[in-house]
Parts: structure tokens; sequence; C-alpha cells
């Protein structure tokens, strides 16, 4: 078997591996903004119930959270799977788990702003939603990019959980290939899928961090 | 309220896990008692096999699609071929099946390691993928075995080991959650053998086995003869499977407990296979000829 027939086979889960990818990346940062916002709720118990969502989020593995979305509703309510689930239970998995780092990411930015700002804004009669959106956000994402491209690139590297829910993403094929061909050229070609594919997100987000940086 | 409810969800899914692992443990821990069980629950079935007999050919009528379950790291059960199919002698011999009854075969592959809980979840309809009967009886509901198989221990040609108990304390590599791994655990069998190892390395996957083994870090790998057989001949020379071997077994295809009707459709049609020569001829075919049991 030869490069270009091991590139074929593994392309079908090159896609699958960016379908993860792109999907987890789509719904997670509005939703970890979401719970970034109840973890800065004035409510004590609001903000203690997502404090907790984050802490078990970040205090376990991710392949076991990918385990449990997947069987949980068999095991949990004895509900039959179907073969669609699957996909749909890593998406969820990856986001729910990537949203609880984005938050805290979001925290970070959003609480480094001087109170000075607000009392300007209000001053100037910018409402509070006003005040957010059209000042506050702007900055804190130039402030987070860095951390943020951190959490990207990790994504890129997680994709490779999936495995654990037989989802035929590009790792799984790759194991698949060697073990059928007994060959390791098939990692070979993962590491430098990998590292290509961390190289473009890398370069994507320095030229946003670029263009935002307009103050300076 | 609320923090009290997350606590408890998060106490359900812990306990949904410890669940699912429970059933992954149990083929390699239960092994002992089930060895002397299997001729009573074999008989226990029959009896009840005639009476439901009846009933069961029913729900079975309207099936369309049969999912397999198999490990796509297990040549030359099930593998990957060269142009990206899954294919193997199990496989085929699936696929016969489901010519037999107009059923459309889906070929899932699985991480071999959560293997019961797609089953039990409903997520494939068997395991048929090289798998060892012997010590799971009671853990599935089982086809007539149609493979014989043994466990048998790969080493390095020049590494000087030639019998079982040259092996004492060496590193010996098996694949987790497999057959060979429960042998070698289970006190009945050669769990006296595995004291005398230096270490017994759990592996996901055989090809990462022989990498080791090739290496040096690992000196000699416990495993099926066809998966051996099969790895030996595509890696080419430089190893040898010791004379002895650990056991004899048999495989056969699993199906969810008290899965009987599609069972028996199933064992129905192997039946046949067997008599048209099907089953000689893919055997030949993945160059298993020897092993098979079905007549």
């Amino acid at each position: 078997m030869d490069f270009i027939t091991i590139l074929q086979q593994l392309s079908s889960g090159m896609i699958k591996t960016v379908g993860i990818f792109f999907w987890t990346l789509a719904l997670s940062l509005p939703f970890g903004l979401v719970i970034a916002f109840g973890r800065m709720s004035k409510n004590k118990l609001v903000s203690s119930i997502f404090k907790f969502y984050i802490s078990v989020m970040r205090g376990t593995p991710l392949m076991l959270q990918l385990l449990v979305v997947y069987f949980g509703p068999y095991y949990l309510f004895g509900i039959k799977l179907s073969q669609g689930y699957r996909f749909i239970a890593i998406i969820i998995g990856f986001v729910l788990n990537y949203a609880a780092y984005y938050a805290e990411i979001y925290r970070s930015g959003i609480e480094s702003m001087p109170v000075g700002q607000y009392e300007a804004a209000t001053q100037l009669g910018y409402s509070k939603s006003q005040t957010f959106f059209k000042i506050i956000l702007p900055q804190v994402i130039k402030r987070i990019l860095p951390a943020i491209t951190n959490e990207v690139i990790t994504l890129v590297k997680d994709t490779s959980l999936a495995f654990s829910l037989a989802y035929m993403e590009m790792f799984t094929i790759a194991k698949q290939i060697a073990a059928a061909q007994t060959t390791m050229i098939p990692f070979v070609v993962a590491a430098v899928f990998y590292y290509i594919f961390n190289l473009i997100v890398a370069f994507t987000m320095e030229r946003i961090e670029k263009k935002m940086s307009y103050y300076r | 309220m609320k923090k009290t409810l997350a606590m408890l969800l998060c106490g359900a899914m812990t306990m949904a896990l410890l669940v699912g692992c429970g059933n992954g443990s149990a083929d390699a821990t239960q092994t002992a008692t089930e060895e002397t069980e299997a001729t009573e629950t074999t008989e226990v079935e029959s009896e009840t096999e005639t009476t439901e007999e009846t009933e069961a050919a029913n729900p079975e009528a309207d099936r369309t699609t049969f999912v397999v379950g198999f490990d796509a790291e297990y040549p030359p059960y099930g593998y990957m071929d060269d142009n990206g199919e899954y294919t193997g002698f199990d496989l085929e011999l699936a696929q016969a099946v489901c010519d037999m009854e107009g059923w459309e075969l889906t070929k899932t592959p699985i991480d071999w390691d959560s293997k019961d809980m797609e089953l039990n979840s409903g997520s494939i309809d068997c395991i048929w993928n090289g798998f060892t009967i012997n010590g799971r009886e009671d853990d599935y509901t089982w086809s007539d075995p149609y493979c014989d198989n043994s466990q048998v221990i790969v080493v390095a040609e020049d590494s000087g080991i030639s019998t079982l108990a040259d092996l004492a304390g060496k590193n010996v590599g098996v694949q987790t959650a497999s057959a060979a791994l429960s042998v070698l655990s289970d006190e009945e069998q050669q769990k006296a053998l595995a004291d005398t190892f230096g270490s017994l390395q759990q592996f996901s996957d055989y090809n990462s086995a022989f990498s080791e083994l090739l290496a040096g870090s690992l000196d000699a790998i416990a495993i099926d003869i066809g998966v051996a057989n099969y790895q030996i001949s595509s890696r080419g020379e430089g190893y040898v499977i010791l004379s002895e071997t650990l056991n004899s077994e048999q495989y056969g295809v699993g199906f969810k407990l008290g899965n009987e009707s599609l069972r028996d459709i199933v064992n129905a049609d192997l039946k046949k296979l067997a008599e048209d020569g099907t089953v000689a001829e893919l055997a030949e075919k993945y160059g298993i000829s020897d092993l098979i049991c079905l007549k």
C-alpha cells in the first residue's frame, strides 16, 4: 500500500475531523459567553451553579464526558440509540466541555475592564447592553485572543478523542490502516495533518489579532 | 434546590459510567464461575427456546438492516482493506447471512472497550469479530461456535524464549478486554503462569504491541492464533509462535443477552452456509481453513 492510497483513505476521516472542529467552535464560542455571564451573575445561586458546571467540565476527562453523553440516554432512561446520534453526541460533548473553558477566558477578559469605562458609558447615556456590546466586548475580544488561540489549537488535537465513540475521524482510521497494513506510516500522515491544521489556525488567529490592534 | 439537582445529575452520570465499566470488566472476572455454570445455562436456554420460539419468531419478521459491531483493528476477522472498505472473514460471513435474509448489512466499527455499552444500548445488533465464547457464556446470547481458536504466545525469533516457562520475569503484552487477557487472569487457567511474568502490559490494539515487541520493550505477546498468523505473515520474518498454547477456545457471534430470536435466524443461516461450502471458501480466502469448526 503506497503513500497516496493511505492519504486517500485518510481524507474521509480528515473531513470528519474538520467537521467536529468547526461545529464545536461555532457552538461553544457563543455558549461559553452565556456560561461566563452565568458565572459572573450577581445572584449567588446562579453563579454557584455555573461555577459547579465549570468545575465538573474542567475536572473530568473529555473522553469520559463523551461516553456519558452518548451512552447516558440508554443507561439512565433506557432510550435506544440510533446510528445518527453518534455524531450529535460527539458535538454535544465537545461543546459542553469547551464552552466551560471559553467561559473562564471570557470572564478573565470582562473582569479586567476598568470600572471607569462603565461609569463613563452610563454618563454618556449608553444602556447596559449597549455598553457591553459596543464598548466592553470589542476590547475583551482583543485581550483574550491569545488565550482563545491556545484552546482552539487544543481542540484540533482533541478531535481524536472521538474514537472513544467509534466515530471514524482521521486518527481512528489511521489506527485501522496501521493495524491492517501493519505499518506506522498512517501515524506520520496524521501527525503532519494535525501540524498543518494547527499552523493554519495559528496563522489565522495571528491575522485576526493584527487586525484588532487598531489602537496601537 | 437547583444545586442539589445538579449534584444529583452528577451522581447519575457517575453511576451510568460505573454500570458501563462493570459490564466491561465482567467478562474478565467472572470466568471461573461461569465455566461450571455454562453447561447448566445451555440446558435452561434450550428449554425456554422451545416455548418461546413461536412468539419470538415475530419480532424479527420486519427487520431490514443488520448492524454488526466489530473491532476494525482485528485482521483477518475484521479490518480495513486496501480500498478503504471494511472486510474480513467475519464480515463476509455476516454479509452472506444478510444476503440470505434480504437484510442490509451495516458494518459498525466499535471501540472494543465499549462493546458491551454499544450492544446493550442497541446501537449494534451483535458482536461478530473473532469473539471468544469461552469465559463469556453467560454474558451474551451466543450463536453456534464457527471457528476454533487458541491463545498463543508470540516472541521475537532471537529472544531465546521457547517454552511458556521461559516467560518468567519477562514483559508480556496483551489486548485490553481480550480473551487472552481473561485466560491469563483466570485462576483456573493461566493465572499461575501470568504471575511469573515480569509484567503484563495491556494494549488497545495489537499493532502497537507488535511495535513494542520489535523495539524490545516487550518480550512476548499473548494473542489469538488467527491474528498472530496474520500479523506474522504481513510483517515477515523475525517472529515465532510458541508451540505450547495457553488454551483452546471457540469463536461465536455474540447477541444481546435474551435476543434468541435473532440468534436463531443467524444460526440457521450459518448452518446452511457451512453446508453449501461458502464458509469453507471464505476460510480459505482468509487463510484460516484449519480453524473452522462449523460443520
